[in-house]
């Protein structure tokens, strides 16, 4: 809330600036290095970190509210929305009216079950969304037995695949979205509580936030983006199959963690994420190209994560222990 | 060992005798600031062998900072300490010190291992005669039985009970019993002993206490209950406002006296509060619970205080009236907008991250829609007013609020209620030790608040601040049993109502019926998931008779049994509060590893193994160290080792080493199923270690770690210690995922990670760690393994399988939700 008083200063609220770093240094080493990389593959790797990204932003407000809160069912309802998708759709566009209402329709329905759970019964966030994975993994399983064929609309290919003067469509809504989320995040109030939550709920309730409303809000937001995800991703690879979500249950939280979001919650930043998308998947793409077997590609990216977090583990330490210096003084509260 | 101490203690009774005023301890001169506030000053404090001090003073008298120092937690700034005459270093003096040199406390706040039995916490205290094998709990046993009837006779606790299920009187009679059991003890330090004990317990603690220092034991009594002190002390130190007010033998005072010595607080007296003139209008009614007469009324421009001893429910009637809403709710009903002002800055106030004003401007923002626009610079620009009425530093408005003392870190959450504007402000000991210049900037922002005609209730443990409020209310057990104002609020009014009601026990809350209810619908979940096997086995037999035969069970439980040795690693971590999402990508790993280099290579396939393990328990230790969420770390460290296993092995493939194989092939006998034998050593393996001396101290980090680190125990090690177990499992796990299937696939395992959390879950091991059943979380591994044959058996597609397992899942946690709000309540 306050105008930067150095470098360093503006680097802590703005910790997007990190991968933001990282992936032009990478670009520039992979374009001075090979002479493979080109605006075409750059474009390429934009759109599929489009894709990643708008999961990203998801999982960002929940983890974002605190707690070791996290969205396990992206992954299912990514998966599931594209049959979804299939079967409401089934290649004609003046269905895609109905296909969009069903994808909504599921991501809030999800959203508010993993809800119910987490605020109402109080289950800890990774084992409902866990619980809530498996009921879709069924429904996933019955959808892809009812689908007829693997017919896409020609309107949803082309927002999956589509460009305006070369730039895809995909891209731009993505971006969009992310400057919203920003915007979200900066300039209202419920960005502004959201942080607050995340940082310490117990004076977050006191300070008035209505502290249940914030964190279903987060999981509402989190299934509703993977839904409308699965819905353009089917269109994009043609169609859907069992496995499609399964790639985005780690990558979503790589992208929210390598982005500068803080595990802990109180800190997120939609930009960030978009950043990490696009460095996770500069990664994987290198490794493609220099055809280095698929499963290296997930040793580095598990890899990464752990070095990411265990470098913003210190900085969470070290603020714990600026916390307990300015605790020194209160400790006289105990006297008596 | 207890028949040694006695020998002991007669040998220290004999120097007694012939050293009557030998002195144990000794501290001279102690001093202790906190910034400009004097917590000690000057305190010459002496204990000798076989004393009973009796140590009374007011809230912030400097007790406890003093006792702090006595046990080595908090240093001093200026002072000196001697045992037996031997000065020793303050640098070197800290809690390890104070336990070797015989000292002991039994704190207000429970430091006792709630997860675990009442012998098991005798364990953690002095785990030095623990062995591991069968019946080491013997020892624990006896020894907290023979404490706990030494000192409260006929108690009826029983010593394998958890200690989460006792009642609070229960519990500090543990803590007591556990304090005076531990070997070489010579002073014990009881704060508030007998705040949750009824009249019998205290006399009996009382008696203890005079025999044991009869012996040669010396006690420091702390106590509110002034008429204990007379009865059990052999002398008196009385503090106020951090100095010695008087010392002597217990002859010499009564308890009139005693109130009359820890009077008033002179030096910060300052006037009352102006009543404002428009203070008919009502703005909260307090009844139910919370009074003893009728409803009292709250009014428009008045400061009322909440008085009472520490803990008796002032706490609990701010957080009522915050919470209530203009219709009743709990007896309370708040007719206007209200915020609240923590004394507990760190855990109840400050937002960490942000800056001064940002602190300041959520208080406004709180209150808007969601989607309002908030720019900073503008909320800034609105807090700066509010923040100037406190005298806050204009240049530190933009610092890190932690890099603020704690006194202007309270100004700052007083700003935040000023800036938000409400009716009401509710204050909750905001002056905890806040120093004497901002307390009179605090003191005069209210008296202006409150002319505004804002309401403030403000709970204090000073009891300047109440003679300053236009009306008291005294609480007393969590009611409000005097209402004093104009004359009648005087010092001694204040302690007189609030000692007047201490007679008798505290209540205990919810009567034995419904905690009857509760506990029956405890037990039912407790054997959920053994109820749940039960009728997966009837269902299927009647579906399918041959499911009863030998071979037909075999059939079904074989290929369970990789689920449950993932179960039991699972919970392992489970137990320590923590989730692995790793351990199913690992079982799939050492499946990889042991059917292809293991087969062809044995000794790089065994060195790749042990390897393996080492790197898992190694996530452990990182988690540790750094402080992260082992979730998301261990979610990364299982795309390692499936990269890892898929690099070894792209495509399902190898064979399974001969060896290994056999280990599951083989039969005691046309009449006993194999599968079921190898699941009953793997469940009695997980049994074993979990009831071993380790696995009680792995339970012990996973239910409090702040009080095992506090006992001795090495928190990284037993981090190492806790994954290296639970990649032993999951390796297992992976053996036989190699031996059953005749080969391997790196994805074999994926399926169990998510499953394993469910069993453990369904066996009733809480997520909150502390809480393991091994027995339970086989049961639950199986019945989630069988759940598919089940619905095949039923006729229903094998699609609804892990629809099935979810909703199981969901309904358990459910279940126990609920019995765990029933607990609360």
């Amino acid at each position: 809330m306050i105008a930067p008083r150095s470098v360093s200063d503006w680097a802590q609220g703005n910790r997007w600036i990190w991968s933001a770093l990282a992936v032009l240094i990478s670009w520039a080493l992979l374009s001075a290095v090979t002479d493979r990389f080109s605006i075409a593959s750059l474009s390429g790797i934009l759109l599929s970190a489009s894709f990643l990204t708008v999961v990203g932003v998801g999982q960002m407000f929940v983890v974002a509210a605190g707690r070791g809160n996290i969205d396990l069912s992206i992954a299912s309802v990514v998966t599931l929305s594209a049959y979804v998708a299939l079967l409401t759709v089934r290649g004609q566009d003046a269905n895609l009216g109905w296909g969009v209402l069903a994808a909504l329709g599921l991501g809030l329905a999800v959203g508010a079950f993993n809800a119910a759970l987490v605020v109402g019964l109080r289950v800890p966030a990774i084992i409902a969304t866990l619980a809530t994975g498996y009921v879709l993994a069924t429904a996933t399983l019955l959808s892809n037995r009812a689908i007829h064929g693997f017919a896409v609309s020609p309107a949803l290919k082309e927002i999956a695949a589509g460009r305006v003067f070369g730039a895809p469509i995909m891209m731009l809504l993505c971006l969009a979205l992310v400057a919203a989320s920003e915007l979200v995040l900066r300039f209202t109030a419920f960005g502004k509580t959201l942080s607050a939550v995340g940082q310490n709920h117990v004076a977050a309730r006191l300070a008035g936030i209505r502290v249940s409303r914030v964190v279903v809000a987060t999981f509402v937001i989190s299934s509703v983006l993977a839904s409308l995800m699965g819905l353009v991703l089917g269109a994009y690879v043609g169609g859907a199959f069992l496995e499609m979500g399964q790639a985005y249950f780690l990558q979503s939280v790589a992208a929210v963690v390598v982005g500068g979001t803080l595990i802990f919650g109180g800190y997120a930043t939609a930009i960030g994420v978009f950043c990490a998308s696009v460095l996770l998947i500069l990664i994987v793409t290198l490794m493609q190209i220099m055809q280095l077997p698929p499963g290296s590609q997930d040793m580095v990216q598990g890899v990464v994560v752990i070095v990411v977090l265990a470098l913003a583990g210190r900085e969470a330490l070290q603020r714990r222990a600026s916390r307990a210096q300015a605790e020194g003084p209160a400790e006289g509260r105990d006297a008596g | 060992m207890v028949s040694d101490r006695r020998i002991v203690s007669r040998t220290a009774d004999e120097a007694s005798e012939l050293a009557p005023l030998a002195c144990l301890v000794e501290l001279k001169d102690i001093t202790k600031a906190f910034g400009p506030t004097l917590a000690n000053a000057n305190i010459d404090f002496a204990v000798n062998r076989s004393d009973v001090i009796g140590l009374v003073g007011g809230n912030g008298a400097g007790k406890s900072t003093l006792m702090r120092i006595l046990c080595g937690i908090t240093p001093p700034t200026v002072g000196r300490i001697a045992f037996d005459g031997v000065e020793e270093p303050f640098a070197a003096y800290d809690t390890g010190a104070a336990q070797r040199r015989g000292v002991r406390m039994v704190h207000q706040e429970l430091s006792l291992c709630a997860n675990l039995s009442v012998a098991e916490n005798f364990f953690i205290e002095a785990p030095e005669h623990a062995r591991t094998r069968p019946g080491w709990r013997r020892i624990y046993r006896a020894a907290a039985r023979a404490a706990l009837d030494a000192v409260f006779p006929g108690n009826g606790i029983d010593v394998d009970s958890i200690v989460d299920r006792l009642s609070i009187g229960e519990r500090q009679m543990v803590e007591i019993a556990r304090a005076t059991a531990t070997p070489s003890v010579r002073l014990i330090v009881l704060d508030e002993p007998t705040s949750s004990l009824d009249m019998e317990r205290s006399r009996q603690l009382r008696d203890y206490i005079r025999t044991r220092s009869r012996s040669g034991l010396s006690f420091i009594f702390i106590s509110h209950k002034l008429q204990e002190i007379v009865d059990v002390a052999s002398r008196v130190v009385v503090l106020r406002n951090g100095r010695v007010a008087w010392q002597g033998a217990v002859a010499q005072s009564s308890v009139s006296r005693l109130v009359e010595l820890m009077g008033g607080d002179a030096g910060a007296a300052h006037h009352r509060f102006e009543r404002a003139a428009s203070a008919e209008e009502e703005v909260a009614r307090i009844g139910g619970r919370f009074v003893v007469g009728p409803e009292i009324s709250l009014r428009r421009g008045e400061i009322i205080g909440l008085a009472g001893l520490e803990g008796h429910g002032q706490k609990d009637l701010l957080r009522a009236i915050f919470e209530s809403a203009p219709k009743a709710r709990d007896g309370v009903s708040r007719l206007e907008a209200a915020s609240y002002v923590s004394g507990d800055r760190q855990k109840e106030g400050v937002f960490p991250l942000w800056s001064v004003l940002a602190n300041i401007a959520i208080g406004r923002v709180a209150r808007r829609s969601a989607l309002g626009f908030v720019l900073d610079k503008n909320e800034a620009i609105a807090a700066t007013p509010s923040a100037q009425r406190l005298r806050l530093d204009a240049e530190r408005f933009r610092s890190r609020i932690l890099e603020l003392s704690g006194g202007n870190q309270q100004k700052v959450l007083l700003s935040r209620a000023v800036a938000a504007d409400t009716p009401i402000i509710l204050l909750d000991d905001p002056t905890r030790g806040v120093d004497i210049a901002t307390k009179q900037d605090f003191y005069r922002l209210c008296g202006e608040l409150a002319r505004e005609g804002r309401t403030l209730i403000w709970h204090t443990t000073e009891d300047a601040e109440l003679l300053a409020c236009n009306r008291v209310l005294v609480l007393a057990n969590g009611r409000i049993v005097r209402e004093l104002s104009g004359p009648s609020l005087t010092e001694e009014a204040i302690v007189a109502a609030s000692f007047s009601h201490l007679g008798a026990a505290r209540e205990q809350r919810g009567g034995p019926q419904r905690k009857g209810q509760s506990q029956s619908l405890r037990r039912l979940v407790d054997a959920a998931p053994f109820i749940g096997l039960a009728l997966v086995l009837a269902i299927m037999t009647v579906a399918n008779p041959s499911v009863a035969s030998v071979f037909g069970v075999d059939l079904l439980l074989m290929p369970a049994l990789s689920l449950v040795l993932v179960t039991e690693a699972q919970m392992f971590v489970v137990g320590g509060s923590e989730i692995d999402l790793g351990v199913g990508a690992f079982a799939g790993l050492i499946s990889v590893l042991s059917a292809t280099w293991l087969y062809d290579r044995p000794w790089a396939g065994a060195a790749a193994i042990i390897a393996a393990l080492i790197a898992y328990a190694s996530i452990g230790a990182i988690i540790q160290l750094r402080k992260i969420p082992a979730i998301v770390v261990t979610l990364g460290a299982s795309f390692i080792w499936a990269g890892i296993g898929y690099s070894i092995q792209p495509t399902p493939g190898g064979a399974s080493p001969d060896w290994l194989t056999a280990l599951t092939n083989w039969s005691l006998g046309a009449d006993v199923p194999t599968s079921v034998v190898l699941i009953a050593v793997a469940a009695s393996i997980g049994v074993l270690l979990d009831r071993a001396p380790l696995g009680v101290a792995l339970r012990g980090f996973g239910g409090n770690p702040a009080a095992m680190a506090a006992s001795g125990w090495p928190p990284l090690r037993f981090a190492l210690i806790r994954y290296f177990i639970a990649g032993l499992f999951s390796a297992a796990a992976g053996l036989s995922l190699t031996a059953i299937n005749a080969s391997s696939d790196i994805n074999s395992g994926n399926s169990y990670t998510l499953l394993s959390v469910a069993a453990v879950v369904m066996g009733g091991c809480a997520l909150a760690g502390g809480i393991v059943s091994p027995v339970g979380a086989v049961i639950g591994a199986v019945t989630l393994a069988l759940i598919g044959a089940l619905l095949g058996a039923l006729g229903v597609s094998s699609d609804f399988n892990a629809a099935a397992q979810g909703l199981v899942l969901i309904a358990l946690l459910a279940m126990r939700s609920v019995a765990d709000r029933r607990n609360e309540t």
